[in-house]
């Protein structure tokens, strides 16, 4: 089979395509004759492993090249509860794309736990398949499976989400400084997190129910997780400086 | 052909070391157009790009031509004959004794309009050639960062630099040649080389800047907030529009702008030192001014010459290099006058006033730098108020804008100050010396300012050839670096750039003083009586109504400018979405049609231009006509007063909301896209058309009104006698004060947004 199979979460499906990754994000974000706009945050899928799940004929059939030779775009597999059928295993890079379609890609590394500084709290934007603003004092690992194992009544089959920046934040909620933090309305960030610091038996507080589709790749702190129970892949972001010598259009454009 | 009573041998040959020195200005940049226009003009599709951008520069440049050579001609001819109405001063007769009285006043006025047009000329040329050359060079960066950083910024530096010396060339060619051939005559010749200039510089400057905002607020309102484009998307139908407008209004416009600078404060300082020659018999007063221009030409040619990039191509080693070039010229230029003031015044009061004028541009640099650079707290505090929402954005813009504007304006009165101080003791046509000087002194280092000034744009436009033909990440982060240090170079001349349109304002006010009172002197009005004694009482009610109208002009002037643009920008949003709609631009499958953008812009700017032109040449008629010279004074002052403080806030403020968002996007807050951004998107969009079209528009807008004063007064004073109205004065005010009615009228009626035609 020719075609690439990709696992968006912006918004979630699962996308049979003849184009690479770098264009199939320029296409999400903004290539449509809709004019669509927006980034796009994507994961390639291992076909192999997913064979069972997808139809081989029918993307063979539907994922060709155009009569006038221009390679078939989408064919959309699936678009609800994607995630939760796709092995961990079966993924591959994840991929960014700005809003004018320059992709990063992102490749998987192992977690060491000397990356999570002590006491320090955390600010995750949860986005399959779920997507609310989530401040925790738990480190990724114990996040994730605290909203996997079932040992809560919220429980969800798989996350995916990102640990953001909340610089001085982290350690002290309600001095430090949001000099340089963008999100909307800091003061109900600090209660949050103040909360979290103070009541012991609190482990998370959702700061803002929905996502607004829009991530700021600025603010990206650790990386992106994804996985379920122990099973936690992740793909660490770089920061500015490599962003800037290693991938410069992409940096440019954030 | 000199001459000069009394003039010394040395004098004789300093005068004409000057014209050789002019000369050699303007062999030097062809010399170095010749270096620049060797360079490798790179591969295919960035010559494909590059075509787009020449071809818009040539349409726009070819239709303003067309637009400004008839009312050129106009003006030649009045000129011609306004000898005929009042006659020639008694140094003309001095100048061409033994001639009779029809051939003195055929001479004078033959004279005063082949200088008029040798002023409009030069100016034309100055933006003209400037602008194609940097256009010639975009390619040739672009090209050069591929291969290393320091060829890069030698090629756009050395281009800006043609722009540099072709100002300085031909503003000292001009002054000098006229004064070679007039003599003590000069002032009778030079104000129509003066007006000659300035006015063109007006049409540059206003076309310029309504151009380049029009094409920038409306390729950045559709391509980047709307549609998420980047900067110098191949995709946006206005981007070429928005390269050309770079060159349209910071070279071209920028150029003419201190081009008109420069002349105007030869002028004033060679009607002033006449004056001053004639009371006092030496010639120093007209010969120093002269030698201090030569001086500055051969200082900012070794200067340019030193810029040269360090290995790393960082963009502190550019700012580094050209900072280092500055003030060698700096140095070498004091050094060099204070030989002369040693050697040949023996008196240092004149030297004292170009060293402060170097010092006036000096701190006027640090002032603007403090208010609008993002390294310091204004722009912070700026960028800040952005987590707030735009409205908090625009209104700390607003706060700044103001307090800047009262720094700027206390150090030129302090500057003006130390002429007082100078020349303590001395009658008030001494001091007005000394504030020419100042103005001089602010201007020696025009090449450099210039070249900084033009390296802009044509950084700028080396990128956006980079983006567009999709260059190497290596040479595009040299390119960036080299268009970071063109915007701060930018902003630093903008700031000298309004100081001397006050500076030379307030000479030409001088001017207008004395030459009033000589024609005073001529018709027989009694000392006490004339104006060089009694001064502008704005006491008296008419002259109190000629400065409340005088502070209002410039209000007039910004509001049809940044309405011009509002309209032009308009009609390209509708263009370019227009243009979206068109299957196959969106996926890079089909080249927009960028001529469009380009035509809309070129045309907008042009429409403009003669009733700007008109309200700028008529109001001080009106008021002269109507209410007498004195008022005529008082509305002067008002013009300059309002004018500068207008100029500064605009310019100063939209620096600060441009550098805000620059900050923003740089990291702070959350970067590109986030809400932040959006404010300071808001604030910059609103800041582009102050500080890019209206604010700069009147540094011109104010001398065109200075110089038409000069001209008019004496016609004025003929006509009007202390105490009684003239019908036929009266009747020239009524047309007039029709004509700029009419004049805002079409400009406000030309506002309805024509519909975009379908495709």
């Amino acid at each position: 089979m020719d075609a690439y199979i990709y696992l968006s979460a912006t918004p979630e499906a699962l996308i049979a395509s003849m184009l690479s990754p770098e264009e199939f994000g320029a296409y999400l974000s903004m290539g449509t004759k809709k004019r669509n706009r927006g980034q796009a945050i994507f994961f390639e899928v291992d076909p192999q492993q997913i064979s069972g799940l997808i139809d081989g004929d029918y993307i063979r059939k539907r994922c060709t090249a155009k009569p006038d030779g221009r390679p078939k775009s989408s064919v959309y597999l699936s678009v609800y509860r994607v995630l939760e059928a796709i092995p961990v295993s079966a993924l591959r890079s994840l991929y960014l794309t700005t809003d004018n379609g320059y992709t990063l890609e992102l490749r998987q590394a192992p977690y060491g736990a000397d990356r999570e500084q002590k006491e320090r709290l955390h600010l995750y934007q949860e986005l399959l398949p779920v997507t609310p603003l989530v401040a925790s004092g738990l480190g990724p690992p114990a996040f994730l499976k605290k909203l996997t194992d079932g040992s809560i009544p919220i429980v969800l089959p798989k996350l995916f989400f990102v640990d953001l920046k909340m610089g001085e934040l982290a350690a002290n909620p309600l001095r430090g400084s949001a000099e340089h933090l963008p999100y909307s309305n800091i003061g109900h960030l600090r209660d949050c997190l103040e909360i979290l610091k103070t009541e012991d038996q609190k482990q998370m507080k959702t700061v803002r129910r929905y996502f607004s589709g829009s991530l700021l790749y600025r603010t990206i702190g650790l990386g992106f997780f994804v996985g379920s129970g122990d099973n936690l892949v992740f793909y660490p972001y770089p920061n500015m400086k490599e962003l800037e010598s290693i991938h410069y259009d992409f940096f440019r454009s954030i | 052909m000199i001459s000069l009573p009394g003039a010394s041998p040395f004098e004789v040959l300093a005068i004409w070391c000057v014209l050789v020195i002019a000369f050699f200005g303007l062999a030097y940049a062809m010399l170095l157009r010749r270096q620049v226009m060797a360079c490798d003009k790179g591969s295919a599709k960035m010559q494909e790009v590059w075509n787009g951008i020449r071809s818009g520069a040539d349409a726009y440049l070819k239709r303003q031509l067309r637009t400004i050579i008839p009312l050129i001609l106009v003006f030649t001819v009045v000129l011609f004959f306004s000898v005929y109405v009042v006659p020639p001063t008694a140094e003309s007769r001095l100048r061409f004794e033994g001639y009779s009285d029809q051939s003195l006043k055929l001479i004078i006025g033959a004279g005063r309009a082949v200088a008029f047009i040798m002023g409009s000329v030069f100016s034309l040329m100055v933006g003209q050639f400037g602008m194609r050359m940097a256009v010639q060079a975009n390619v040739r960066v672009a090209s050069a960062s591929g291969r290393s950083f320091t060829e890069a910024l030698k090629i756009a530096y050395r281009a800006g630099t043609v722009t540099g010396m072709l100002t300085d060339g031909l503003g000292l060619l001009g002054g000098t040649l006229i004064f070679i051939i007039f003599g003590v005559a000069s002032p009778d010749t030079l104000l129509g080389f003066g007006f000659g200039g300035t006015l063109l510089a007006l049409f540059m400057r206003v076309g310029g800047g309504i151009y380049t905002k029009a094409a920038d607020v409306g390729a950045d309102l559709v391509g980047k907030v709307e549609a998420g484009l980047p900067e110098d998307d191949e995709r946006n139908a206005a981007v070429v529009a928005d390269l050309v407008g770079d060159n349209v209004g910071d070279c071209a416009g920028m150029a003419a702008d201190i081009f008109e600078s420069y002349e105007v404060t030869i002028v004033s300082t060679l009607i002033l030192g006449v004056v001053l020659f004639t009371q006092t018999h030496e010639l120093s007063w007209i010969i120093f001014p002269l030698l201090v221009r030569g001086i500055g030409v051969l200082s900012s040619i070794i200067g340019t010459y030193l810029v040269r990039g360090g290995r790393q191509g960082k963009n502190h080693n550019a700012l580094k290099s050209i900072n280092k070039g500055f003030y060698s010229s700096a140095a070498i230029s004091v050094f060099s006058f204070g030989l002369i003031s040693y050697f040949y015044l023996n008196d240092w009061r004149s030297f004292f006033s170009v060293v402060a004028g170097i010092l006036l541009a000096i701190v006027l640099d640090e002032i603007t730098k403090r208010f609008t650079d993002g390294r310091f707290r204004p722009v912070k505090d700026i960028a800040r108020s952005s987590r707030t929402g735009s409205a908090t954005l625009i209104l700390k813009g607003l706060s700044y804008g103001f307090e800047v504007t009262v720094w700027q304006t206390l150090v030129i009165a302090i500057t003006i100050f130390l002429s007082i101080l100078i020349y303590h003791g001395q009658p008030v046509v001494y001091v007005l010396y000394g504030v020419a000087m100042t103005g001089i002194g602010m201007l020696t280092l025009t090449g450099n300012n210039v070249a900084m000034d033009a390296f802009g744009p044509i950084a700028d436009n080396a990128n956006g050839i980079g983006e567009l033909s999709h260059l190497d990440k290596d040479a595009r982060k040299i390119m960036d670096s080299l268009d970071a240090t063109g915007n701060t170079t930018k902003a630093i001349t903008k700031g000298v750039a309004i100081g001397s349109a006050v500076i030379a304002a307030v000479a030409l006010f001088g001017s207008f003083i004395t030459d009033v009172s000589k024609v005073q002197i001529q018709m027989g009005i009694e000392q006490s009586a004339q104006l060089i004694e009694t001064g502008i009482r704005i006491s008296v009610p008419v002259v109190f109504i000629g400065l409340l109208i005088g502070g209002t002009i410039p209000f007039l002037f910004s509001s049809l400018t940044i309405n011009a643009v509002t309209r032009a920008a308009s009609q390209i949003v509708e263009e370019v979405r227009r243009q979206f709609r068109i299957p196959g631009i969106i996926e890079r499958k089909v080249k927009p049609d960028y001529q469009r953008a380009v035509d809309i812009c070129t045309v907008s700017a042009q429409r403009e231009l003669v009733p700007l032109a008109l309200i700028s040449v008529l109001s001080p008629i009106i008021i002269g006509s109507l209410l007498g010279v004195e008022a005529l004074g008082g509305f002067l002052a008002g013009v300059i007063l309002s004018g500068q403080l207008l100029a500064v806030f605009m310019a100063d403020a939209g620096g600060a909301w441009d550098n805000a968002k620059k900050t923003i996007e740089d990291g702070l807050y959350g970067g590109k896209g986030s809400e932040a951004h959006h404010a300071a998107v808001v604030g910059d969009t609103v800041g582009d058309p102050l500080k890019d079209t209206a604010g700069p528009a009147l540094n011109p807008m104010i001398k065109v009104i200075n110089l038409v004063s000069l001209l008019a007064a004496p016609v004025i004073m003929t006509f009007r006698k202390p105490g009684h109205l003239s019908a036929g004065l009266v009747i020239t005010g009524v047309i007039c004060l029709v004509l700029v009615i009419g004049a805002i009228a079409y400009s406000k009626r030309s506002s309805e947004t024509k519909p975009v035609r379908e495709i």
